[in-house]
């Protein structure tokens, strides 16, 4: 689906957090031993959701040009499915996951050129939120090492 | 994405707040329609005089008490006030659209801007201070005081029906005036919102007031002996005419009136910026705003002419139109079947004139099902000349009047053939031109590569010729002068 408005995208946004910590909720469960980490990337979607929340509706203006700075984001660019079976091995989801963070991470960074000339301090959250997200990567590489 | 939940559910009858009490009219009522799906959702009064003047009544009775409490405690309660703007934020927001029909994004960009205007009165402590000179004389000193002058009306236009009160009510509150706000008969369900919320922060009774009605509820506010001032936004023929009534019985007066904005793009101008910023300016709240862009002035050879030409009117044509409350939605429809009216018959003038219609909004296609009654697509005139009616008169809709200049100065002399002052923008990458463009022009709000030029609720909303009548400006430190009265003190002691 092909986003064109702020409220699309920073919806968006929104749903990608809520779904992320709802897919590390029931890793952690599923993979125990990594339990630790993976509720630490849902405290971190929490947050991520509601700053993004924040700082759209702290910075929206009727002025703004809100409903034309996001031609071009297309919703199947950055979304990936991570079969959660029971039998899947942890190497093989952890794979998929990097690949799903790198997509969700391409959002925000497309994102965030987008808005650039629009909404100033949203941008700003965007990149701070690919930062995080780089963090997440290396932590889930990490564990990528840990399992071989 | 999904449309989302609508917050009135069924048809809500509205009520005066009159005295800290929510009362009913006995005025006849009207219907409050939702111009996008047509269907009723709320009924408002058109209120009678003496309940006009049991509001002024109220007001004044409250205005000694208020005035007396202290600025710091009548900021408490913008800080309350705020924060319940702030826990409401998205259900104003879309009462916003359902009355009005602007998209999700534009009420929500409305909301904050309200809120803007309360947060910057919660300064009042220090924005209200006055001014003290020691020893003018030897052993004399002189000081200013501000003092609130009483009761003041706020009569509030339908294409901002939430922001607009809140330019004027949060600084005549926090100054220690009271306030009684007449909501648009077209779309007063916001202002009842707000009102709730008023009363929610503890705002003493009678201190703001809520009254609804159209224009007989108007005069009997602007005849009223006991109301101090008036703040008015809407078409120039009412501030003119509010201009004139204030000014013979010694009322204060803001009144902000209509526009004709023109937009002059360089060629030096980035395009890829330009456009969208354009596409906002024109056709953001469907055109109706006094920020809107109106008359595209195009200074650049053939080349570019066609460039941006081709540009403007491909993305105008891909503006995705329907219910506001679908957030995919870039356009909503016109508030009123009237108002669309309206704007059909400055189409057909255009055309009539001999302007080239390149894109025909009366074409529209909308997303979903809609009755079409309001709603109206983008419209591109090309071969517009300054002496047109479509280039001069206010059209308050979708309508993009493309003109070309030779130069900046050909530009400027268009821009000042106007009667209107309210706005115009430039882009361009040379700050020689923008300043150039800044210093000459005669209007009251100017943007340099921005297409709506919308003060701040720090800065005055300015505007000049027959887009505002009066002296001091709405919002900012202006609004606290009008509020307050300066009192000069010369003092001696033996």
């Amino acid at each position: 689906m092909r986003l064109k408005t702020a409220s699309e995208v920073i919806n968006f946004a929104k749903e990608v957090e809520e779904k992320s910590a709802e897919f590390y909720e029931g890793l952690a469960k599923m993979y125990s031993q990594h339990g630790d980490v993976f509720l630490s990337f849902v405290k971190e979607n929490n947050k991520n959701k509601l700053w993004v929340q924040r700082v759209y509706q702290e910075v929206v203006s009727d002025a703004l040009e809100t409903g034309f700075s996001f031609e071009g984001l297309d919703t199947d660019n950055y979304l990936i499915k991570v079969d959660l079976s029971e039998d899947k091995d942890l190497s093989e989801v952890l794979k998929k996951i990097l690949e799903m963070e790198e997509k969700i991470q391409k959002f925000y960074i497309d994102a965030a050129e987008k808005s650039k000339s629009l909404l100033a301090d949203v941008p700003r959250v965007f990149e701070r939120i690919v930062k995080r997200r780089e963090k997440r990567k290396l932590e889930i590489k990490n564990l990528q090492e840990v399992r071989l | 994405m999904a449309i989302l939940e609508e917050p009135i559910k069924e048809v809500l009858v509205l009520k005066n707040y009159i005295d800290g009490e929510w009362v009913e009219s006995e005025g006849e009522l009207h219907d409050i329609v939702n111009p996008a799906t047509r269907k009723v959702i709320a009924k408002a009064p058109s209120s009678t005089e003496k309940e006009v003047d049991e509001a002024v009544k109220a007001a004044n009775q409250a205005f000694p008490e208020w005035r007396k409490t202290t600025p710091l405690a009548r900021c408490r309660c913008l800080f309350r006030l705020k924060e319940l703007l702030e826990e409401n934020f998205e259900e104003l927001s879309r009462i916003q659209t359902m009355e009005h029909g602007k998209t999700i994004d534009e009420s929500r960009g409305e909301t904050r801007r309200g809120i803007e205007n309360v947060e910057v009165a919660t300064g009042i402590p220090s924005l209200m201070m006055g001014e003290t000179l020691e020893d003018i004389a030897t052993g004399i000193d002189e000081y200013l005081i501000r003092q609130p002058l009483g009761v003041f009306s706020c009569i509030a236009p339908f294409n901002f029906p939430f922001m607009v009160p809140l330019w004027f009510a949060p600084y005549a509150v926090a100054t220690g005036n009271c306030v009684i706000v007449k909501p648009s008969p077209r779309d007063p369900i916001s202002q009842v919102k707000l009102g709730e919320l008023v009363d929610e922060a503890g705002f003493p009774p009678g201190v703001w007031n809520i009254i609804h009605g159209g224009g007989e509820v108007a005069r009997a506010l602007l005849e009223n002996k006991d109301i101090k001032g008036a703040c008015f936004v809407g078409s120039t023929p009412v501030a003119k005419e509010i201009y004139k009534k204030c000014g013979e019985v010694g009322k204060r007066v803001i009144a902000q009136g209509g526009a004709k904005n023109f937009i002059v793009i360089m060629s030096d101008a980035d395009l890829e910026k330009t456009i969208p910023a354009l596409m906002t300016s024109f056709y953001g709240n469907t055109g109706q705003r006094c920020l809107s862009g109106a008359n595209a002035l195009v200074v650049g050879d053939d080349a570019f002419y066609k460039k941006f030409l081709q540009e403007f009117v491909d993305a105008a044509s891909k503006i995705k139109i329907g219910y506001g409350l679908d957030e995919g939605i870039q356009m909503g429809p016109m508030q009123s079947e009237e108002g669309k009216r309206r704007v059909l018959g400055f189409i057909e003038k255009g055309i009539e004139e001999g302007a080239k219609i390149i894109l025909d909004g009366r074409k529209v296609e909308i997303k979903g099902n809609y009755p079409l009654d309001c709603f109206l697509g983008p419209t591109v005139f090309e071969n517009v000349k300054p002496y047109m009616t479509i280039a001069k008169e206010e059209i308050f809709g979708p309508v993009a009047s493309i003109i070309r200049a030779k130069s900046l100065d050909e530009a400027i002399d268009i821009i000042h053939t106007s009667r209107y002052g309210n706005a115009a923008c430039i882009f361009t990458s040379s700050g020689k031109t923008a300043r150039e463009f800044q210093y000459r022009v005669q209007c009251g709000n100017i943007g340099i590569n921005i297409g709506i030029a919308a003060p701040m609720a720090f800065f005055p909303f300015s505007g000049m010729k027959d887009s505002f009548f009066g002296i001091l400006h709405g919002q900012g430190k202006e609004v606290i002068r009008f509020f307050t009265e300066s009192k000069v003190v010369i003092q001696r002691w033996w």
